[in-house]
């Protein structure tokens, strides 16, 4: 029987962190990269829990917390601003909105 | 009642204040009555404050107003002695006459009242140079007196002539101002005090080579004002102005402040034997050019505008000489016949309708008798004819300047003074010879003009005009071979000073008939050659007289070409010097190094914002990259700690 210990779980992190790390880079359309931020976040959140659960302390846990409040507010916004980009334009791809360009 | 001097120095601004406010309101005559009333006033109280003081053994009078700093100490502070009180009188009782005279000649002038408040003006500032008791109110007076002129000078503005005159006025005065700046900087330096008594009586303690600097950039202040060789040219232009201000500027005020000045610091003076050198050759020099300029000239003015550089020239070689009190002399009545011979101009010139060129006067004087006599008073006086105001000072400048030969210790000196003598006995020639020259050409030589409807001038002009003629008569009077007045009167003032003495006995009377025969050859050979037409009558045969003639028109008629001289040299070389400068130092290095600077933050800032693409996708990679970096930072740092 494999014993699941601490390292698995920050590997799947790390990986989930890539998927969304990636993801972010070579995607386009703002709702699946607005989902790759919520994977990374959730990377973070699992890498916390797996500390917290291997130093037997809750301070990992509450900052679990903290990160899913900010998150829901984040989509919040983040949605709304999303909704407002697709009625201008009538598209949800980022590429178009380069007018910050140097 | 000590200090009744203050007020006839604040008198002249107050009025000028008041008709500055009121110009709107007042009406010529109005106007005329303040003014006129102010200035008598203002020459009352100052001859009741002189005779107070004279009743009171000339013992000076000093007053502090306000003690600015006591370390170093500055003051504002007056002073009555001999010095300032001979100008005080001079320069109030000149200032009444001139205005007397201008009520009449500034008539239906479209800025009459403006020209009362700079005239006032003018006085106030003048008053307070003489009445200074230190060196830093002397020098608010300095400039004061160099604004007021350049307002004077320029006051027909609208003529560009006259503009540029009052600029000239003004820029070749900030020249000699900067000088004296640097002389009152290291008075300052030196004896930490710009008190006039308190530096005279502590430049004993001071070496010669200091005296000598201050001397000299003092000198440079004085050459400045009192239109000295290389800084005169600025005084024939000043003519641009209304005639009476020019008797103003001549007579009683302006040019009278460096030879005052010079006196003044006498006592410091006569330890710089190199600063007396330079004085009395520099206006021996002045003395003849200018008097070499006056013979050819045609502008009724512009004569008497040489003439008064000449006889500056005169006060400087007095200076030079060791002979204070003659050149105080030989300025007061200087200032006397000055002023009634440019208020003569003025009259005639009036009269002429604004016309100055005295080639289209001649035979004036059957049309205008009483301007002929006062001018013919004016013209003997100045030019040396005994009993006249001008031969006793003149002559005593000339006696200095023998005695001073006769004292010197090293023959070398001797025979230079005695050099100098004889040049100054010529310039006295000079002068003779183109006053005659003036008043021929505009009063006696039959131009074949009809001046059948020129007037005698009114009342208003010819009663100034008697006053001074009969001061030029006996003004004289005050400092003879027989009656030092003047001398007792400055005593206090040169207490320390080593006054060169006249030569007594027979030598003063073969001196005195030198310089009268001087002048009576200068006035014969005018009289020759103006009146009796001399070169018309004779026949030389084939000696060709009109060349050298010609020349010597010529060299005196371009002021040998001085002017066109220091145009090349000064201001075209400095002209071309400034576009050098403009184009090197300004285009090259100032405009370059900012322009650089610009150009670099632009093209950095051209190659960093192409990493700002607008594209998110390419944030994201810059922020892993950087998380990337930020790990292994974490990683490949060694633990320091625990």
């Amino acid at each position: 029987m494999l014993e699941v210990t601490t390292d698995w779980y920050l590997t799947l992190a790390a990986i989930l962190f890539s998927i969304g790390f990636f993801g972010m880079m070579i995607r386009k359309n703002a709702l699946i990269m607005f989902m790759c931020i919520e994977l990374m976040l959730n990377a973070v959140n699992l890498t916390f829990i797996a500390a917290s659960k291997h130093f037997g302390q809750i301070d990992g846990q509450i900052a679990v917390f903290f990160v899913l409040v900010v998150a829901a507010a984040e989509v919040v916004v983040g949605l709304a601003i999303i909704v407002s980009i697709f009625r201008k334009q009538s598209s949800a791809s980022v590429d178009v909105l380069n007018v910050s360009r140097g | 009642m000590d200090f009744l001097f203050i007020l006839p120095i604040f008198l002249p601004l107050l009025t000028a204040i008041f008709l500055f406010l009121n110009r709107k309101i007042f009406n010529e005559l109005v106007t005329n009555f303040f003014t006129l009333n102010s200035a008598l006033l203002s020459f009352a109280i100052s001859f009741f404050a002189f005779v107070t003081f004279a009743l009171d053994k000339f013992k000076p009078i000093s007053i502090t107003l306000y003690q600015w700093t006591r370390t170093p100490d500055i003051t504002i502070g007056f002073t009555l002695d001999g010095l300032s009180g001979v100008m005080l009188l001079l320069v109030t009782g000149l200032s009444f006459v001139i205005q007397l005279f201008s009520t009449s000649y500034m008539e239906k002038d479209e800025k009459h009242s403006n020209y009362f408040v700079y005239f006032n003006f003018f006085v106030f500032s003048m008053l307070l140079l003489v009445m200074s008791s230190n060196f830093l109110v002397m020098f608010f007076g300095w400039e004061l007196v160099g604004l007021s002129s350049y307002l004077l000078i320029s006051f027909w503005s609208q003529k560009p002539a006259a503009a540029k005159a009052g600029n000239k006025a003004f820029v070749i005065n900030r020249i000699g101002d900067f000088g004296f700046l640097i002389g009152l900087m290291i008075i300052l330096n030196t004896f930490n005090t710009f008190d006039f008594h308190t530096v005279m009586q502590s430049s004993t303690n001071v070496s010669e080579n200091t005296i000598t600097t201050i001397s000299l950039f003092l000198l440079l202040g004085a050459f400045g004002k009192s239109a000295q060789f290389p800084l005169f040219s600025w005084l024939p232009d000043a003519m641009e102005g209304p005639t009476p201000a020019s008797a103003l500027i001549h007579a009683a005020t302006m040019v009278t402040a460096g030879v005052f000045m010079l006196v003044r610091i006498s006592p410091m003076l006569q330890h710089s034997a190199t600063a007396s050198i330079v004085i009395i050759s520099f206006g021996l020099l002045t003395a003849l050019i200018a008097a070499f300029s006056a013979m050819n000239q045609y502008d009724i003015k512009k004569v008497l505008a040489y003439s008064t550089i000449s006889q500056l020239g005169f006060m400087f070689i007095a200076i030079g000489a060791g002979a204070y009190v003659a050149a105080i002399f030989h300025l007061v009545t200087h200032a006397f016949f000055k002023a009634l011979l440019f208020l003569g101009a003025g009259a005639v010139i009036h009269s002429m309708h604004h016309e100055q060129d005295m080639r289209k006067m001649g035979g004036l004087r059957k049309r205008m008798p009483i301007t002929a006599g006062m001018m013919g008073i004016g013209t003997l006086a100045i030019s040396g004819i005994p009993p006249l105001a001008g031969f006793w000072s003149k002559d005593e400048i000339l006696a200095s300047v023998f005695a001073k030969a006769g004292m010197a210790n090293e023959l070398v000196f001797s025979i230079m003074y005695y050099l100098f003598w004889a040049l100054t006995l010529g310039a006295a020639l000079l002068t003779a010879f183109y006053m005659g020259r003036h008043w021929l050409l505009i009063f006696e030589k039959d131009n074949g003009i009809d001046h059948s409807e020129v007037q005698e001038a009114p009342k208003a002009m010819t009663r100034p005009l008697i006053l001074l003629g009969i001061f030029s008569i006996f003004i004289g009077f005050i400092n003879t071979p027989f009656f030092h007045g003047l001398e007792k009167v400055l005593h206090e003032t040169l207490e320390n000073v080593e006054v060169t003495h006249l030569p007594e006995g027979i030598a003063l009377v073969i001196l005195a008939v030198l310089s009268i025969g001087a002048g009576f050859t200068g006035l014969i050979i005018a009289f020759l050659i103006f009146g009796f037409q001399l070169h018309k009558r004779i026949n030389l045969g084939k000696f060709k007289l009109e060349s050298p003639i010609n020349l010597v028109k010529d060299l005196s008629s371009n002021v040998l070409y001085l002017n066109k001289f220091g145009n090349v040299f000064f201001v075209s070389g400095m002209k071309n010097f400034s576009r050098k400068v403009a184009v090197v130092v300004d285009g090259l290095i100032i405009d370059g190094s900012v322009n650089f600077i610009s150009s670099a933050f632009g093209k950095t800032s051209k190659i960093t914002s192409a990493t700002q693409t607008g594209l998110v996708r390419n944030y994201v990679v810059y922020f892993g990259l950087f998380l990337i970096l930020l790990i292994s930072l974490f990683i490949f740092t060694p633990l320091v700690a625990q």
